[in-house]
């Protein structure tokens, strides 16, 4: 059975309001050390980084994303533990993979992102150095659409066997859903 | 006999999403050899409303009722670290009361949900008694709750820029007098229950997680701190008035299902006493910043976390400087405690699954968003 095309959602009005302010990125002390140590890390693989408070981020190429983020791992000076949080953003045009890192020995926080075209939406698995991460890449995998190479089980985690489309995606309509 | 022999006499045991046992509806696949768990295959998602996706539609004030139904056990915890993110991003201070009271009505959440946990935990191992008592105590702090917020549950009550209102007048005096019974409700449970005989032949060394296995899973709260590793953000991260603050972190040895237990009873004693510091520093003034009615965070990203009863919640809130966040992604503790479910399980007994399931303390609405 075919099913009759989708309305396309309304466009977003326009928005009112005072203009657009861009939050101010400042680093407090633990995060001045955590950027500097971060830098020393992940060297030639940053492509842009920055950060808030005590949270530095670094943009690499997604094919570098794990590898970076086992360097961390493994440095003895940073020593991220823990797969704090890996998630997905979409930009629209690319998604953004992002890997928040911490460490229950240093107590620092880093952030990895990393750019994915929407077209062709691949980034190498992490689950070989966490075990968070097998959940965490389907959630985003099921949400999201993002394929991660190499992890052994991607089958839907949230949503249910033989949903079609990614919720998490700004193209999917907020109020015209199947009930399932 | 070969392995693939050896295949074949393994029974499936499929346990859930209906079954009472399971806090919710989880559902997990057993296979067994005999009356050992040789693999373990979880489910979840029965309960995925979308609540992040939700959050892009609805503005930053609004949001706040749709943190109170993730973790529904610890409402005012979950508020807190939504709102602690925008005012993060806005630069926003918060007037100091309202930061103590804020503190004080998330650890009389953190003592209502453990003792949920001790009551219930409890009857998953078989002792019906205690459920009884935790019960009734847990009643007196949401009678608490429904005097200050107007509500038992969904309190909807810390605000961006402080909170509701100010609390009603006797509030000081009622929270004493409660937590008088509180105190001695946990002292009661942890009597008749913690070193039970058959309670600890349930829970000794059942479950057992090491350090290391357990902060790869992504293991926080007193379920890691259970297994020796003394992280809490609480003290390692400090947020609103808890520098101000004297307090332990228990820490246990072996991660068996005991020792997460008894995480909860020391953390209770813990809380008690933090609530008391609350009551005393309590400070005269405003509970609300003078701030915009539309929250218009400016554009730009950040990542907060706290202390959730059941562990590490996090925030990342993507703003676009509209009045609704362009993405909001929640770090929920429950989602990755259950990560660690499986090494606890496998190679246990299948008599003991239900004490291994009980002792991570999940709660669904937050697993399943």
């Amino acid at each position: 059975m075919t099913q009759p095309p989708k309305p396309t959602p309304p466009e977003r009005p326009a928005r009112h309001g005072p203009p657009v302010e861009v939050a101010q990125e400042v680093f407090d002390v633990q995060g001045q050390e955590t950027a500097r140590l971060l830098a020393r890390v992940v060297g030639t693989n940053a492509l842009e980084s920055g950060g808030r408070d005590e949270v530095p981020w670094v943009r690499v190429e997604r094919e570098r994303l794990p590898h970076v983020a086992e360097r961390c791992r493994d440095d003895q000076s940073l020593r991220m533990d823990m797969l704090h949080l890996l998630l997905a953003v979409d930009y629209v045009e690319h998604l953004e993979v992002v890997y928040i890192l911490l460490s229950t020995q240093t107590l620092r926080k880093a952030m990895l992102k990393a750019r994915v075209p929407a077209n062709d939406a691949q980034v190498p698995t992490a689950t070989h150095l966490w075990e968070a991460a097998h959940w965490y890449e389907r959630e985003v995998h099921d949400l999201f659409g993002v394929t991660f190479t190499g992890n052994p089980d991607l089958s839907p985690l949230l949503l249910y066997e033989g949903f079609e489309g990614h919720p998490g995606l700004k193209s999917f309509p907020f109020h015209d859903h199947d009930e399932f | 006999m070969t392995t693939t022999d050896q295949r074949q006499v393994d029974m499936m045991l499929n346990l859930g999403p209906q079954h009472p046992a399971t806090h919710g509806v989880f559902r997990m696949l057993l296979t067994l050899d005999g009356e050992r768990i040789v693999d373990m295959e979880p489910h979840i998602g029965y309960l995925h409303r979308g609540s992040e996706k939700l959050c892009e539609n609805e503005s930053y004030g609004q949001i706040v009722t749709l943190f109170d139904r993730m973790d529904y056990i610890a409402n005012l915890n979950n508020e807190l670290v939504f709102v602690r993110a925008v005012e993060r991003l806005m630069g926003l201070e918060v007037p100091e009361r309202a930061q103590f009271i804020r503190v004080l009505l998330c650890e009389l959440n953190r003592v209502a949900s453990h003792l949920l946990f001790l009551g219930t935990y409890g009857l998953d191992v078989g002792a019906m008694t205690p459920v009884m008592y935790t019960f009734r105590e847990r009643e007196r702090i949401q009678n608490i709750f429904e005097s200050v917020t107007g509500a038992r549950l969904m309190h909807n009550y810390i605000r961006i820029g402080g909170i509701k209102e100010d609390v009603p007048s006797d509030f000081t005096a009622r929270v004493r007098a409660a937590l008088e019974f509180v105190k001695r409700g946990v002292d009661e449970t942890d009597r008749l229950l913690s070193f039970n005989e058959v309670f600890l032949l349930r829970t000794k060394g059942v479950g057992v997680i090491d350090a290391k296995t357990a902060v790869s899973c992504g293991l926080t709260g007193p379920n890691l701190r259970a297994s020796g590793v003394p992280y809490d953000v609480r003290k390692d991260n400090p947020y609103e008035v808890y520098p101000y603050l004297t307090f332990k972190v228990p820490v246990g040895e072996r991660g068996d299902c005991w020792d997460r237990y008894y995480m909860r009873v020391l953390e209770c004693h813990e809380s008690i006493s933090m609530i008391e510091q609350c009551l005393d520093l309590l400070p005269d003034g405003p509970t609300m910043t003078q701030t915009r009615r539309i929250a218009r965070p400016p554009k730009g990203e950040v990542y907060v976390h706290a202390e959730n009863p059941r562990g590490d919640i996090g925030v990342f809130l993507v703003s676009d400087g509209s009045d609704k966040p362009y993405r909001l992604k929640v770090r929920p503790p429950s989602f990755c405690n259950l990560v660690a479910l499986r090494p606890m399980l496998l190679n246990s007994y299948v008599a003991d699954s239900i004490a291994i399931l009980g002792s991570i303390d999940i709660v669904l609405g937050e697993v399943d968003r």
